[in-house]
């Protein structure tokens, strides 16, 4: 947690600066949607982290998102199969283009930079040839259960006695179980440390009898699964899905929050915590840009330089740290022989 | 020897530097005369490579001064340093591996011809600095192709084609057999002989022994004393190193093997298909492995600790034959593995301690549904850093922060607190100061009394004379020779090692 | 080391400050006189020169009627759009003119954007949404209108490739559905829809081979023009729906020297269609009236948050209607939009001119 001091920095002056820039910025409704969309972004953002630690990368989640979100219409709605089967076949469609990209980078030892690349443009393909193009609708009656996921806590059974509940958007619920979980799953289960430990060495990790590939195909499992997911609420959300450009860079955006929460992209390092705040800070700059009334076009370019600066900032604190305890261990060093003797 | 004369060619006087909350070199004096070979030696964090570094232009000292010819000299970076005549062969040896020999002698200053690189002149001239060396391979032959010894000759080529007067070697000859020390040596003293001055940094006392005009020590950031040729001996040397007398420097009790644990039959590696591996190990045993750099003693314990895979033959813990396809099969049939490359394959440097003491036993200890088992790591790891003496602030400390040797230690103990049966230890000392390989061997000697099979691999002879309850040497994939204690001595390893040529050590 | 620090939050502050900074002045700038005007957005459903004259439109009719509008365009599909929308009725607004991208599918946010402001939709019409009214063209009407083009450029038949950006907006699948009804010489029926995926939809003259969608992305439409030339040897005539269709497969149809082979049949303004049209490589083109549907659309929103609902006509529908430029009366239209763009371009202009000139007096 002390690693995310910088982003949670950055976030809470933005956060003030606009809210002083625009009251209107700290309206319920504006907070709403500032939440939902930090919790969806946040929930891709989780995925990809799994995949990151490991030293991997996976650049299909745009893609197989909009490959899910394209389906499952298609499925349900334009095939009459019932919303049950439609589920499963997405979730089981995101759990075996996980374990492919998994079984591809492990036991054919291709570069997972590489094999989801591929997965960016097949996945694409493939959602614009099964509908051809058409755009995809989650209008459908069919849908009005699971739109529950993306509406408020009040509209949860139990929930709609509470004032405050239809404030808080469902998927920041879902967010939070699933960064519990991941959170959990990453520190305190021997399969978490074994995703860190071969995402810093992959080798020594082997050596100490870790069975490194099966982490490894587990993680992009985990990855491709929540994205798949995520896709899910993403159509909920828009409700429109054009299969030519639905999730055109999420796995950028997924992969910017992984790193501004403090993931490193050589592996072995990451807090799910961090990628919320990362996931959150990106949603906030967009809602900031138009609450300040900045130029709409200058958009990216803030972003990529808010970016640039907490990574910035981070690597500063880091060397701080390394310096700080250099001077610790040397003390340490020399203390230490003289105790000997 | 006959060339010096009366003036030292460098004279380091008085030199401190100060690090924040250390004193890396405390008023340490050093001089070298023209075609001396100076040797420096010390246990780790003692200062030699402070002084390399100053020396070499990478860092400049607090006080103290630095006299060339007697003229005194600013070491402010690399190439004023060169420019005085001082090249630094990094034990970590600096060579692009995808480059010919002649592109790296010239990277950097490579000649040129019409705006292009003039490859003609690159490899006349780099043939010749290659003779110099004694290296007879062409310099359009490819880094990469060349042994760890070739390579060290080259940096060494390298570092006279700049007009090198003063050259400085850390551990130069760490990673080569004997055979390659040998050479290395040779080409030593043949710089000598052209007037070359030689500042060589080594753990292996033998060598200093043969090749060094005079020994310098140092000892906390200080000098411990200098001894000449004459007064040179290991135990004298160890004893100015670590400050106190070593009665006997290699800890052993005699081991009453009992039966056999580990039984290798007809193991047929992928590095040497020609072969087939028969030996034993016993219970309560220590089973040196003794070869030349290359002979498939690395490759026979990756295929023992299931990181290859044997393309045929059996091998048998406690009479039954277990299947090893990975270090996890290994693991589980009692062989644990403290690997030659350490910081790649034996720790995770970014991880605490505690963490990596911990990787090997998370399967054994974990809890219902895999949640780790905390105060079980915790209770394992402040065992282990008792048990085996790690200098370390606290379990949470990042484990690139510790010295080899502690780092080691983290090694070996995250094994013993598995327990392992049989324990395959791959140049186990390597880059690790005197005292701590002291506190090995005291280790091994103390598993083996324990009843714990280890089998390791060295190419430090002392080593194998020290601490082999039973010696098998390799050479070539082949096991050559089986030496129980009796029969070991120098001359009949190198026999082995060297396919039967009959030939001494000196 | 706590210079390092210092230096390390003074990075982190400046950007950010700026960012405040902008932002309060922009709220400071506001005068008093700003409550009573009314604000009003003006939403696209993407990034076209086709809206810049919206745009233009937008602004001259807020000077009139006394607004603020803020011009919005979306460069990332729906996604953008809703975002786009939620952030302005954050900031609280008084009328909202969106042109749905998917209006079938946009249900939800179209019924929150009108259940917290007023909302009209304009070019892309929504009406099963609760907007108020609709500012556009009639896309059936215009297609058709299309189809009478490619007859006239290709008087004996043959066949047609139709390209469009997306066929999810209700205006591009009416305006297709016009330019097939018309080749087919069907009765005119808003409702009826061949599905593009169908394949070859064969008339007595005429032949529709295929329609390609390029979801907004340049390249791929152009690449589909290419593509569509050298696959079909016997291709008379290719419509481009959306602005900027109709340049890109003239470039492809030059590239394959095929000018005047192959006719093309365009839609909107494009300045480079326009000129085509004028050196006869482009036969013609159906204009809608952009600068109308910004001009309306404001003044509707303005004249509703003054409560004057008369504004908005019985049906709920203004019709702008679509006009067919061919050779003959192209450089007549240029000098109109010329004219409509006059104060912006007139600025840049004499920008423009001044500076040099100011160097040459000395």
């Amino acid at each position: 947690m002390k690693k995310n001091f910088g982003i949670l920095g950055i976030l809470l002056v933005v956060f003030i600066a606009t809210a002083i820039g625009n009251p209107n910025f700290l309206t319920a409704y504006n907070m709403f949607n500032l939440l939902e969309r930090a919790s969806l972004y946040g929930i891709i953002g989780i995925g990809v982290a799994f995949v990151i630690i490991t030293g991997g990368i996976d650049l299909s989640i745009g893609s197989l998102i909009g490959l899910v979100a394209t389906l499952l219409p298609f499925i349900v709605v334009q095939q009459s199969f019932p919303l049950a089967v439609g589920l499963f076949a997405i979730f089981a469609l995101s759990l075996c283009v996980g374990l492919t990209h998994g079984v591809l980078i492990t036991r054919l030892k291709l570069q997972p930079f590489v094999v989801t690349l591929c997965g960016l443009m097949i996945y694409r393909g493939i959602a614009r040839w099964i509908v051809s193009d058409k755009t995809m609708g989650y209008g459908n009656e069919t849908f009005s259960g699971l739109k529950v996921m993306v509406g408020n806590l009040s509209q949860l059974p139990g929930m709609s006695g509470f004032s405050w509940a239809k404030h808080i958007p469902v998927a920041f619920l879902i967010l939070l179980v699933l960064g519990v979980i991941a959170s959990v799953f990453l520190n305190k289960t021997i399969y978490g440390r074994y995703l860190l430990a071969l995402g810093r060495n992959e080798q020594a990790a082997r050596f100490s009898g870790i069975n490194t590939s099966v982490m490894i195909i587990i993680a992009y499992v985990i990855c491709s699964v929540i994205s798949g997911f995520g896709g899910l609420l993403f159509a909920l959300d828009y409700g429109s899905i054009q299969p030519d450009s639905f999730g055109n860079f999420y796995e950028l955006y997924a992969i910017a929050a992984a790193v501004l929460g403090g993931c490193s992209l050589r592996g072995g390092e990451g807090s799910i915590f961090g990628i919320i705040l990362g996931a959150a800070l990106m949603r906030l700059l967009m809602n900031s840009i138009s609450m300040l009334g900045i130029d709409d076009q200058l958009e990216p370019a803030v972003i990529g330089i808010v970016i640039l600066i907490g990574v910035m900032v981070d690597e500063l604190v880091k060397r701080f740290a390394a310096r700080r305890r250099a001077v610790k261990q040397a003390k340490v060093t020399t203390a230490l022989p003289e105790v000997d003797a | 020897m006959n060339l010096l004369d009366n003036s030292p060619l460098l004279i380091v006087e008085s030199v401190t530097k100060r690090f924040p909350g250390v004193t890396a070199l405390n008023n340490v004096c050093l001089s070298l005369a023209k075609g001396e070979v100076l040797a420096l030696i010390g246990e780790n964090g003692a200062g030699k490579s402070t002084l390399m570094k100053i020396l070499a232009g990478v860092q400049m000292p607090d006080e103290g001064s630095i006299r060339v010819n007697g003229c005194p000299v600013r070491l402010d970076s690399v190439q004023t340093a060169q420019a005085n005549g001082i090249a630094l062969i990094h034990q970590e040896l600096n060579l692009s591996g995808n480059l010919s020999i002649g592109d790296n002698i010239f990277l950097g200053r490579e000649p040129l011809r019409s705006g292009l690189i003039d490859k003609k002149k690159i490899h006349i001239e780099a043939q010749s600095f290659l003779t110099l060396v004694g290296l007879d391979v062409s310099a359009d032959v490819l880094v990469d192709s060349l042994s760890i010894g070739q390579q060290q000759l080259v940096e060494i080529a390298r570092a006279l084609s700049v007009d090198a007067k003063i050259l400085i070697m850390d551990e130069p000859t760490s990673s080569l057999s004997q055979h390659e020390t040998e050479r290395l040596m040779e080409v030593v003293k043949d710089l000598r002989g052209r007037g070359v001055s030689v500042i060589y940094i080594s753990h292996r006392l033998g060598e200093v022994q043969e090749l060094a005009d005079r020994v310098t020590v140092f000892r906390d950031g200080k000098n411990a004393g200098d001894l000449v040729r004459d007064e040179m001996n290991h135990d004298r040397m160890v004893q100015l190193m670590v400050g106190r007398d070593i009665s006997q420097f290699y800890v052993r009790s005699p081991h009453d093997a009992g039966d056999v644990v580990l039984e290798v039959k007809d193991l047929q590696t992928a590095a040497n298909p020609g072969c087939y591996l028969n030996f034993s190990v016993r219970t309560r045993e220590i089973v040196g492995v003794a070869g030349l750099v290359g002979a498939g003693r690395t490759e026979l314990f990756e295929v023992l600790f299931g990181v290859q895979p044997a393309l045929s033959g059996r091998v048998m813990v406690d009479g039954r034959e277990v299947s090893l396809r990975s270090p996890r099969d290994a693991i589980d049939a009692g062989i644990a593995l403290v690997p030659e490359d350490r910081k790649q394959q034996g720790i995770i440097l970014e991880m605490t301690v505690r963490m990596n003491i911990g990787l090997a036993g998370l399967r054994q200890h974990k809890k219902k549904a895999g949640f780790l088992n905390a105060t079980q790591e915790a209770d394992d790891t402040s065992a282990m850093i008792e048990r085996l003496k790690i200098k370390t602030p606290d379990a949470g400390q990042v484990v690139q922060y510790l010295s080899g040797g502690n780092q080691q230690k983290v090694v070996l103990g995250k094994w013993l607190s598995i327990a392992p049966r049989i324990l395959l230890l791959d140049e186990p000392t390597r880059g690790i100061d005197v005292g701590a390989k002291q506190e090995i061997y005291g280790l091994m000697d103390e598993l083996a009394k324990k009843g714990v099979s280890i089998l390791f691999v060295s190419s430090e002879m002392e080593e194998i004379l020290g601490m082999s309850d039973r010696t098998l040497v390799m050479h070539e994939g082949q096991i050559t020779g089986q030496l129980v204690r009796d029969e070991l001595s120098e001359e009949r390893v190198m026999q082995l090692a060297t396919g039967n040529v009959a030939m001494g050590t000196h | 080391m706590s210079s390092t620090l210092s230096r390390t939050a003074l990075m982190v502050a400046m950007p950010l400050l700026c960012l405040l900074l902008s932002g309060c002045s922009q709220n400071s700038s506001d005068n008093p006189e700003a409550d009573a005007r009314p604000k009003v957005a003006y939403i696209t459903n993407g990034i076209a020169s086709f809206w810049t004259f919206a745009e233009k439109g937008a602004k001259d009719a807020a000077q009139e009627f006394n607004a603020d509008v803020n011009i919005q365009m979306p460069a990332n599909g729906v996604e953008d759009q809703k975002r786009i929308c939620q952030d302005l009725l954050a900031q609280g607004i008084d009328g909202i003119a969106i042109s749905p991208i998917d209006p079938d599918n946009q249900g939800d946010l179209l019924t929150e954007i009108g259940q917290r402001t007023n909302m009209i939709t304009h070019d892309s019409d929504a009406p099963g949404s609760e907007r108020l009214c609709y500012i556009g063209m009639d896309n059936y009407t215009a297609g058709r209108m299309c189809g009478e083009l490619v007859k006239e450029a290709m008087p004996e038949g043959g066949s047609v490739m139709i390209f469009v950006g997306r066929l999810g907006q209700a205006n591009s699948r009416l305006r297709r559905q016009g330019v097939i009804d018309e080749l087919l010489d069907r009765e005119p029926d808003e409702n009826r829809y061949d599905e593009p995926s169908a394949g070859v939809i064969k008339g007595e003259k005429y032949t529709i081979l295929d329609t390609r969608t390029d979801g907004f992305d340049f390249g791929k439409a152009k690449a589909q023009a290419q593509d569509a030339v050298a696959k079909y040897d016997d291709l008379g005539c290719m419509v481009g729906l959306f602005a900027y269709n109709p340049p890109l497969m003239l470039d492809a149809v030059r590239e394959a020297g095929k000018v005047g082979k192959i006719k093309i049949v365009a839609f909107d303004e494009h300045d480079r269609s326009l000129q085509a049209i004028n050196d006869k490589e482009i036969y013609g083109t159906v204009v809608q009236n952009p600068y109308k549907y910004g001009y309306e659309s404001v003044r509707v929103l303005a004249g509703l948050a003054r409560g004057d609902s008369s504004v908005i006509p019985e049906n709920k529908i203004l019709y702008i209607p679509a006009r067919q430029i061919r050779n003959d009366n192209v450089a007549a239209f240029q000098a109109e939009l010329q004219r409509l763009l006059s104060t912006e371009e007139s600025e840049g202009t004499t920008n423009v001119v001044s500076e040099p000139a100011g160097d040459e007096s000395p």
